[in-house]
């Protein structure tokens, strides 16, 4: 029973993972964002316990809860803190319009399949097909990185792109050991805390976070 | 552990306390406690490179986790004589320095350098390996540059000589570490040993890359140009310390890629050697000879100096290729003495200017004078370390130029056939740029001496001088001695001196008479103690004579109609160390290049009758202003463009990682 729909299953978390992306790529706003970052956590755990339960492997399980409580939960809750009144009025201006943006997370995904197919294969099993999706997580979660103007919109861009290099870890190689994975999430957790607060401080210092305001320190 | 590995240890255990002792010392007992321990540091590694030289061998091994030949520091005979010629400076320095820094000199900052800067020199010759010798090279370099920044914060141009030096000290250190590099490509190995037997291609390369670096290093032409800058700039015991001993780290590369490494290489490397230290000399003693700042004069004196160094390792690279042996060994040997005699006297010079300016605050000579009799001692240790630079016999700097001279004119002939047309067309223009040279290095130095020591004082500070603390008259009067000692017993020092690089050294030079040389491949004696009994014998009646005579006729006073003009001239009237050398500059006047600027004041009533005439006159560095502002204005240019793609913007930085990441991947499919 299981084994049918497992492929299924593994299409349907590698699916969502997706379509958080380009999601966040589409929407402007920071609550919408954090939203659907807490929501691809949540896929992605579910990935993981899949995959955990496919292989019969107890560890991978406790990892799949770890990624729910940091990813899912942890992670959106730190970075929607602020009052939601406020939040609700952060609007991304960002450097891309939303077409483009779309366009080129087309050609990225396309790219990484590509890329996959080529230079890996993609092997028989269906882990190994949905292994693109991780790089083309990646390279998203860049293309946010460079076409977002505000700290914490980059922060997601950069939460993106750790989410997609555990995607990629969990699809290829079936996942790290636990305290890896434990010290990897406090290391992201800690990240995040210290840019919150940066970006906090920025905030107060020069009443806005648009980074690309910031050329002045080359000197 | 052999002694040599004791020594080694104890140089670096000693560095340690010293750093510890200056980091955590009270100011006011920091010169003293790290003075003593750099003294101390400085003795362990006379100690030690005196029994390397005497032939002990064992050292240190230090394994590491890379996978290369271990750390090995053990230095042979050369390495010994070098380790020797730097703590001997070392020795003076620390001493003079004990008294003599005040202020930003005797910084905490400043005396944690010190003890770096003089272990990593003391380590650069015991080094066998590539790695361990660019590790010590680089600590070296750092505790200069450090000690050179001391006192960066009042004076802007110690700032501007501080990147000059930081520039080309890197440059330098990237030729070395290019040149072994390609060397250890070849061969296969990081260690000394290994670097042997390498195919004439890359033998080739690495020869031009390493003589570039370690001419920068020795301050040859036209790496020189941080020189001027940076030793009148640095505090003068540091000056002493980069001038007398750091230079000869320089020299030591020079000998350990042409004796050791590669050591039969073709003729062109010999000549190419001669014509850079031709040209450094030549160009070295111009622009000594026309400078009124006395460290400047001494700085450009040690491109000078370097620049016969190099010669006579080129000379000797030479004939060695036409199996000139003796005459190739006195070559490498004058060398050699060059290095070492270049050592004891310019440190004493530098130590001496650094006296002058700590009794004067002056180191313009246009503003000095008469320092001789407010400053007995150190104008005496100051007019010995002249006649050495000046080459003057009894003093080391002419014997090292006499054997060199020797060696040229008998070199071009064996068994009275020519022994080849390079070397018969190389060795007279030689000594030809040898006798100049040597004639303008004395005139240089009768002006530093002269202005400065001599006539009346031409400002209130040299007319106020006082005689420095006893501990830098030490350190003076030991210098000083040094240039004697090598100067009147020639020839057992220059017996072991050939020992550390000849095969057969009693063949090359012995020791005669009353320590005097003799070069039996050549033929040629040198006895000066034996010169000086003579001529004393000789002086004897004469002086006898005088003063009986004196004696016989009382003391007439006779008074000199209007003070014989004398006793109105004013101190302005005197020579001044630009007039003196004013001659030289018009001679000179196309390789110099210098600007006038001459602006005649007139009075108010009248253009005939002048009120005041203000000369200026101002040499500049024609490598610096021909070669070295091009290149630089070109990459300043190139910088404003190229801050159009880094503008500080993190989008943009972060743009060209993702496109260099689409770029890698797309390629990686292909």
């Amino acid at each position: 029973m299981f084994e049918n729909i497992y492929p299924q299953l593994i299409g349907l978390c590698a699916g969502a993972l997706l379509l958080t992306s380009a999601l966040m790529v589409w929407r402007h706003s920071l609550l919408a964002s954090i939203r659907l970052l807490a929501l691809q956590g949540i896929a992605l755990a579910a990935l993981v316990a899949v995959i955990g339960i496919a292989e019969g492997e107890s560890e991978l399980v406790l990892v799949s809860l770890l990624i729910l409580s940091v990813k899912g939960i942890g992670l959106p809750w730190v970075l929607a803190y602020q009052s939601k009144a406020s939040i609700k009025q952060i609007q991304e201006s960002p450097r891309l319009n939303p077409t483009a943006a779309l366009l080129t997370v087309t050609l990225l995904t396309i790219l990484s399949y590509v890329v996959v197919s080529r230079v890996f294969g993609l092997g028989d099993s269906s882990t190994g097909h949905a292994a693109p999706i991780g790089l083309a997580m990646v390279l998203i979660g860049f293309l946010l990185l460079i076409s977002r103007r505000r700290a914490r919109s980059q922060l997601i861009g950069f939460l993106l792109l750790d989410n997609g290099i555990a995607t990629i870890t969990f699809l290829t190689s079936g996942g790290v050991p636990i305290l890896l994975e434990f010290a990897f999430s406090l290391d992201v957790l800690l990240v995040v805390l210290i840019l919150h607060v940066f970006a906090g401080r920025m905030r107060t210092k020069f009443g806005g976070t648009a980074v690309d305001q910031l050329r002045e320190l080359h000197d | 552990m052999s002694g040599i590995g004791a020594g080694l240890l104890l140089q670096l255990g000693l560095g340690a306390l010293a750093v510890l002792t200056a980091l955590t010392a009270a100011p006011s007992l920091r010169s003293r406690a790290v003075g003593i321990l750099c003294t101390l540091i400085a003795v362990i590694g006379f100690l030690t490179g005196l029994g390397a030289m005497l032939g002990a061998t064992g050292g240190l091994r230090i394994s590491i986790a890379l996978p290369i030949d271990p750390l090995l520091l053990a230095p042979d005979r050369l390495g010994g004589l070098f380790m020797l010629i730097v703590s001997s400076v070392g020795i003076l320095v620390s001493l003079y320095s004990m008294s003599s820094t005040h202020g930003p000199d005797a910084s905490r900052t400043a005396w944690v350098a010190m003890p770096v800067f003089l272990v990593g020199m003391q380590l650069v010759p015991a080094a066998t390996d590539s790695v361990s010798f660019l590790l010590a090279l680089e600590i070296m370099t750092l505790g200069s540059t450090v000690l050179l920044l001391a006192d960066h914060a009042s004076r802007a141009t110690v700032a501007s000589a501080g990147i000059w030096y930081s520039a080309m000290s890197q440059l330098s250190f990237f030729f070395i570490l290019a040149g072994f590099a390609v060397l250890a490509a070849a061969s296969g190995g990081t260690s000394f040993t290994n670097l042997q037997e390498i195919e004439p291609v890359p033998a080739n390369v690495a020869f031009v890359l390493l003589l570039l670096g370690f001419g920068g290093k020795a301050e040859l032409v036209p790496l020189h140009v941080w020189v001027p800058r940076v030793l009148p700039e640095a505090p003068s015991h540091v000056s002493a310390a980069m001038s007398g001993a750091m230079v000869k780290i320089g020299v030591y590369g020079g000998l350990l890629v042409s004796v050791r490494l590669l050591p039969d290489g073709p003729a062109w490397w010999g000549i190419a050697i001669m014509v850079v230290g031709g040209a450094s000399a030549l160009y070295g003693i111009l622009q000594a000879s026309v400078s009124s700042d006395l460290k400047v004069l001494l700085a450009y004196s040690t491109t000078e100096n370097m620049g016969l160094v190099f010669l006579a390792l080129g000379a000797s690279m030479l004939l060695r290729g036409y199996d000139a042996q003796a005459a190739a060994d006195a070559a490498l040997v004058a060398a050699l003495l060059l290095a070492v005699s270049h050592a004891a006297f310019k440190s004493t010079l530098f130590l001496g200017a650094g006296a002058i300016i700590h009794a004067t605050g002056e180191r313009n000579l246009d503003r000095l004078g008469g320092l001789g009799a407010r400053m007995p001692v150190t104008a005496a240790a100051f007019g010995i370390a002249s006649l050495g630079a000046a080459a003057i016999p009894i003093t080391s700097g002419f014997v090292a130029e006499w054997m060199l001279l020797q060696s040229l004119i008998h070199g071009g002939r064996l068994d009275g056939a020519v022994v080849s047309v390079a070397a018969s067309v190389a060795m007279p223009l030689a000594v030809a740029v040898i006798a100049l040279t040597a004639g303008l290095a004395l005139l240089t130095f009768v002006k530093a001496y002269g202005i400065a020591f001599l006539a009346r004082p031409r400002s209130t500070e040299a007319a106020e001088a006082h005689e420095v603390p006893p501990l830098m008259q030490l350190s003076l009067v030991l210098g000083a001695l040094f240039v004697l000692a090598l100067g009147l017993l020639p020839g057992p020092i220059a017996a072991l001196v050939a020992q550390t690089v000849s095969s057969n050294p009693s063949a090359a030079v012995q020791s005669v008479g009353l320590g005097g040389v003799s070069l039996p491949g050549i033929g040629a004696v040198l006895d000066p103690l034996m010169l000086v009994v003579l001529s004393v014998l000789v002086a004897i009646p004469v002086i006898v004579s005088i003063i009986v005579s004196a004696l016989r006729y009382p003391h007439r006073t006779v008074e000199l109609p209007w003070g014989g003009g004398g006793s109105r001239a004013r101190p302005r009237m005197q020579y001044t160390a630009t007039s003196y050398a004013e001659p030289l500059v018009r001679v000179f006047d196309d390789v110099l290049k210098p600007s006038r600027d001459v602006q005649v004041t007139h009075v108010a009533e009248s253009r005939y009758l002048v009120e005041r005439v203000r000369v200026e006159q101002r040499v500049s560095d024609v490598f610096e202003t021909r070669l070295y502002r091009p290149v630089l204005n070109l990459f300043q240019r190139y910088g404003i463009v190229v801050r159009h793609i880094a503008n500080g913007s993190i989008h943009r930085y972060l743009s060209y990682s993702f496109v260099a990441l689409l770029i890698v991947l797309i390629v990686v499919s292909l």
